[in-house]
């Protein structure tokens, strides 16, 4: 259970998230959805202490992430703007990750061989592809075999195999009980992927409920988003 | 659960500065710089211009300090390249408690400079018949590592410290040398060279002891403010 406690996140003058209150449930994909810029990134960077909360609280399983004695073992993330040195081998990046957290090696060729890239191993991941790139952040997610799963932007860079990878996994990953937390600005994969929905713009909550309530009465997800959201997503969108 | 041990960081930061090649290549070149100037100062085929004709190269204490900056980047690359591609957010992700992670990475960087100090000192101290002085140079060395350490941090990049440590003693203390002697001797290079008895000028020229000092509390301010701005950042 990952819990968001009225939130809010200032830089400066500017509020990039505003009281933001949600809870995302074990055994179900949440999809965290808005525009570019509408305090997705911020909200999963407060949530795992990488940012300081102007006010209120994140918890996962009733704590904050710095309590979490080994995190990567209950948490694992795929974050924008956390990438690897360009000139380490992308085994060894998974290495020290895995070691930091007393987790066995044996994960790293596990992690590697299940996002399809054992043979890309020892390669220095500068030269890897973005979609290979995004692999390995997927990989390194999947390390610590983590109960609570959060991916920032997972499909970006993928090709139409990957996606759907990442999307069956997800359902898979998330039917196991396990729970699954998915930011995308892509309102057609999210309605393909998502059993909820929590829909931010302009740094504040907007919606938040069941995929097939968010929806009702909307041709799409997108038109359901737009109606919710009204001109100030729109604003921000354009 | 077991508890966390700092040993399980201090391991994951070793492995990351093993993994990373920059770090070999500053090695080397430290090495190679090295123990070349202690062949060339041991076997004086090479002499420089003086006012009183030419002298060995021993006596051009900035020219025999020289490598220390190819060695200081091992622990610059190590601090700076966290702001590489956002290493740091996985770092702090792994490692939640920043000072936990501070702590497991100094003592790592410390037990990486000490290791690399051996290959990059002892030759050329030996071929110098300046072993004695081992202990000094060992300070110095770990001591002006340490302050670009804690710069990067603070510059959140290599470039900057590695380009602002090196500079100074080639533009600063050359021109500002005999106009502000008292400044510029407690710059890092000048008390540097005054710990391992080598000062450029008399000018500048500092007690072994207060170049140590010196030394020491530029490492202490440069560690401690890059340790301060990685705690309260948000990164």
């Amino acid at each position: 259970m990952i819990e968001f406690k009225g939130v809010t996140k200032r830089y400066g003058a500017k509020t990039a998230v505003d009281a933001v209150t949600f809870a995302v449930r074990p055994g179900r994909v949440t999809g965290f959805l808005g525009p570019n810029g509408a305090g997705k990134s911020t909200s999963l960077r407060v949530l795992l202490g990488l940012d300081h909360a102007t006010s209120g609280e994140a918890l996962i399983a009733g704590k904050r992430y710095r309590d979490l004695t080994f995190p990567l073992r209950t948490v694992g993330a795929l974050l924008d703007g956390a990438g690897p040195v360009p000139d380490r081998r992308g085994a060894d990046h998974l290495a020290w990750i895995a070691r930091s957290n007393r987790i066995p090696r044996s994960r790293v060729g596990e992690v590697l061989e299940a996002v399809g890239l054992t043979d890309a191993a020892r390669q220095r991941t500068g030269r890897y592809s973005l979609g290979m790139r995004q692999r390995l952040g997927i990989a390194t997610a999947l390390l610590g075999d983590p109960e609570v799963l959060i991916l920032d932007e997972p499909v970006n860079g993928l090709d139409p195999d990957g996606i759907r990878w990442i999307r069956s996994f997800l359902r898979g990953y998330a039917g196991r009980g396990r729970t699954v937390l998915l930011s995308s600005h892509l309102m057609t994969e999210m309605a393909d992927t998502a059993d909820d929905v929590v829909v931010i713009a302009n740094g504040r909550i907007v919606a938040d409920g069941a995929l097939a309530d968010i929806t009702e009465g909307h041709p799409s997800l997108e038109d359901a988003f737009f109606a919710l959201t009204g001109a100030a997503s729109k604003q921000v969108w354009s | 659960m077991t508890a966390a041990r700092l040993t399980d960081p201090v391991a994951a930061e070793l492995i990351k500065l093993r993994t990373l090649p920059a770090l070999w290549i500053a090695l080397a070149v430290a090495v190679t710089a090295n123990t070349a100037l202690g062949a060339i100062a041991a076997t004086d085929v090479i002499r420089l211009a003086g006012d009183g004709g030419p002298t060995g190269i021993e006596g051009a204490g900035a020219l025999m300090l020289a490598p220390v900056y190819a060695y200081l980047a091992i622990a610059v690359f190590a601090a700076g390249t966290e702001y590489r591609n956002g290493q740091l957010r996985l770092s702090l992700a792994a490692v939640p408690g920043r000072a936990r992670f501070l702590a497991a990475k100094l003592l790592a960087i410390l037990v990486v400079s000490l290791l690399a100090a051996v290959p990059v000192l002892i030759p050329n101290l030996v071929l110098r018949g300046d072993l004695g002085d081992l202990g000094r140079y060992l300070a110095a060395y770990l001591l002006l590592a340490l302050t670009g350490y804690g710069f990067a941090f603070a510059a959140r990049t290599v470039v900057t410290p590695i380009a602002v440590l090196a500079a100074v003693p080639i533009l600063v203390s050359t021109t500002l040398g005999g106009l502000w002697p008292t400044v510029v001797r407690v710059l890092p290079h000048e008390a540097a060279l005054s710990l391992v008895g080598m000062p450029a000028d008399p000018a500048t020229a500092l007690s072994p002891a207060a170049g140590l000092l010196v030394l020491t509390g530029w490492a202490t301010v440069s560690v401690t403010i890059g340790g301060v701005l990685v705690a309260r950042r948000d990164v």
